[in-house]
């Protein structure tokens, strides 16, 4: 039987920046390249150079806006997304041959591509749409949180992180174990309020989301008003006599016709 | 009132016609999973929006009615309505071979088919999924020991009820199983209801009663065998009553959602501005599938003729598939809310209803199901003494009403 572990020993996830993310998609390349150069099978496209493109991808950024509650200016939010490697995972108790598993030591959800038979119940459970059909291999497809490049010894030690915190250009994304109080990213998360996506579900994701800061309000914008203020309601001087010497000429159009 | 005696039905040419034309949609079946298998599912009109398709609304809708085909055996040896008894057999092998036929639509459209050991060799125990392996393949070894005792001659009736409770029980269980699938999809605003479990269990009394009374006059008559029209009116009646019931449950799950915020948005979506899925509800699942034959099954039941319980069966069989159509696809088609309150974009159908366009190759499939349960039940009654040689109403003792 494949049951949730009670506890794992650590809770490796992501901390995604929502004021800093830009939405440029840096990500959703990298980890397409990584996981299709490396991981089991390639991360299938269909028609990829025709009018319909399609793929399999393990991250996807959305895209909404939102008005802050404290006023201000609306704000375009950018929000990554890809497997949030909840506590409580559904996708892992749905899965009839227990090739969904999350792991005691680190707290990865992953596939074993070799049971599964792909019948698409995980995708169905997940409330965040995070899994994917791999249509040319027939399996269910998700992120592993780069389980082959954190423990890899052949990489230099910088780049034992998942592929999209490596390429993140805006610095959007961290990586650590958030079961530990005093690491990185829990800290991060501590100092910015981060959140879970949907905790009323009760998944309890171990991926955070840093919540966007609030923005400047119209009102600040005006700084340099008061130095743009008129100096004068009537020209005076030459630039008076040529402005009434032109408004004396018959072809000009009345003061104010424009 | 004779003895019943049962008979193999002979291979006359109408009997060899139907298996050649049933053989003709099991091959295009084979054909297309040959195809699919070959180039991926990217090939039909499913996607990571709707992962599961025409092919499971055909497994779903067979398997279904596999439950409720072994009505008319149950009411014989459970509530002891000895008129039923003639046809006790050939409800439980309709039963079986209607399993078959949506097993295999399933297993055959699931992303790796050639992972069937992997699926019946490693069990999740926290999955319905799994446990629905459990009562399928139960469902087979427990009906057939009750087609087995019933046949047997020198097995005593006693056993015939034992294993009759058994498969009613099993069948009761196996129903209920289907639809925790969906009522147990917390994820997925248009599941995600208990109901579904007991609605299910009504749907197969209905959708298998429904197919059991075409396919046993269809069988007879290719036989030439003799069916009495009474008996067939009292099987209508029946099904009328499942049908309401239906029509009842059905009301009863989309009242409680409209009440709850949380599905107020699918409900909108599903009973008035979901386009195909609006239409398939309310003219097909409440208009075809239920009101008229309802009407046709009670305001026609004292006419002599049978032709209306025919009618009233095929539509409900249409009702019942466009519901069952509107709960699989329709459930998938509304989006997830990841951001309530919201109007997100994204390369990802963020809020947006997600189109599905079935291929003639998922059509294929799924007639192919129910080609090869037809042509499981014709071998059925070919090889084994299925069928009475006579279900007359003289011969039933129509003097005793039954249900």
């Amino acid at each position: 039987m494949t049951q949730l572990p009670s506890s794992t020993t650590r809770k490796l996830g992501l901390v995604i920046d929502l004021d800093t993310c830009v939405g440029c998609h840096a990500c959703v390349i990298s980890c397409k390249g990584w996981n299709t150069e490396n991981y089991g099978a390639p991360l299938s496209d269909m028609d990829a150079y025709g009018g319909d493109p399609s793929g399999t991808f393990l991250n996807r950024v959305h895209t909404y806006e939102m008005q802050p509650e404290q006023g201000g200016a609306a704000q375009t939010v950018h929000f990554p997304k890809s497997c949030l490697h909840c506590e409580d995972a559904p996708c892992v108790t749905v899965c009839p041959t227990g090739a969904s598993y999350k792991r005691v030591e680190d707290g990865i959800v992953l596939v074993n591509e070799s049971n599964c038979i792909g019948c698409g119940l995980c995708a169905w459970s997940c409330p965040y749409g995070a899994r994917e059909l791999d249509r040319a291999e027939g399996v269910m497809k998700k992120c592993t949180l780069c389980v082959d490049r954190i423990y890899n010894e052949n990489l230099p030690e910088v780049d034992r992180i998942p592929s999209c915190v490596r390429t993140c250009p805006a610095g959007a994304r961290s990586f650590g174990d958030l079961g530990d109080p005093d690491s990185d990213v829990s800290q991060l998360v501590a100092a910015r309020g981060g959140y879970d996506l949907m905790p009323e579900l009760g998944t309890k994701p171990v991926n955070k989301y840093l919540p966007p800061r609030p923005k400047d309000t119209t009102d600040a914008i005006d700084i340099l008003a008061p130095f743009l203020e008129p100096v004068a309601e009537e020209a005076t001087g030459f630039i008076g006599w040529l402005d009434r010497a032109l408004d004396a000429l018959p072809a000009s159009p009345k003061k104010g016709s424009n | 009132m004779d003895r019943t005696i049962y008979r193999e039905l002979k291979l006359t040419p109408a009997v060899w016609s139907v298996a050649t034309l049933l053989g003709a949609f099991i091959a295009a079946a084979a054909g297309s999973v040959l195809y699919i298998e070959h180039h991926g599912h990217i090939v039909t009109g499913m996607n990571n929006q709707i992962v599961w398709g025409l092919p499971h609304v055909f497994a779903i809708f067979l398997i279904v009615a596999a439950s409720g085909a072994l009505n008319v055996a149950s009411i014989a040896s459970v509530f002891g309505k000895i008129a039923n008894k003639p046809m006790a057999r050939f409800s439980g092998l309709l039963s079986l071979a209607l399993l078959a036929g949506g097993l295999a639509v399933l297993v055959l459209d699931l992303g790796r088919p050639d992972r069937l050991i992997v699926a019946m060799t490693k069990y999740n125990f926290r999955s319905i999924f799994a446990w629905n392996i459990y009562l399928y393949t139960g469902f087979f070894v427990v009906v057939g020991a009750y087609l087995y005792v019933q046949m047997a001659r020198s097995v005593s009736n006693k056993w015939v009820k034992t294993f009759g409770t058994a498969a009613f029980l099993w069948r009761l269980a196996l129903t209920t199983g289907t639809g925790s699938i969906f009522g147990w999809l917390v994820a997925r605003p248009g599941y995600d209801a208990a109901i579904m479990a007991p609605m299910f269990i009504v749907m197969s009394f209905s959708f298998g009663l429904a197919v059991f009374i075409l396919v046993l006059c269809a069988f007879y008559s290719i036989s030439g065998r003799d069916i009495g029209t009474n008996l067939i009116r009292r099987l209508g009646r029946l099904l009328g009553i499942f049908a309401g019931l239906v029509l009842y449950f059905t009301a009863v799950r989309h009242l409680t959602n409209l009440y709850a915020a949380e599905h107020g948005d699918v409900e909108r979506f599903i009973l008035f501005g979901g386009g195909i899925f609006t239409q398939l509800f309310w003219i097909g699942q409440v208009l075809i599938g239920g009101i008229i034959p309802l009407f046709l099954l009670f305001h026609h039941i004292d006419s002599p003729t049978k032709k209306y319980v025919l009618s009233g069966s095929a539509l409900i069989i249409i009702g019942g598939f466009a519901q069952v159509y509107g709960i699989v696809v329709g459930g998938q088609a509304f989006p997830l809310e990841i951001f309530p309150g919201y109007e997100a974009s994204s390369s990802f159908f963020d809020g947006q209803i997600t189109g599905y366009s079935p291929s003639l190759l998922e059509m294929a499939l799924g007639l192919g199901g129910v080609a090869l349960a037809l042509f499981i039940m014709g071998l059925g009654v070919v090889v084994l003494r299925i069928m009475p040689t006579n279900l007359s109403d003289a011969n039933i003792d129509p003097s005793k009403p039954d249900f």
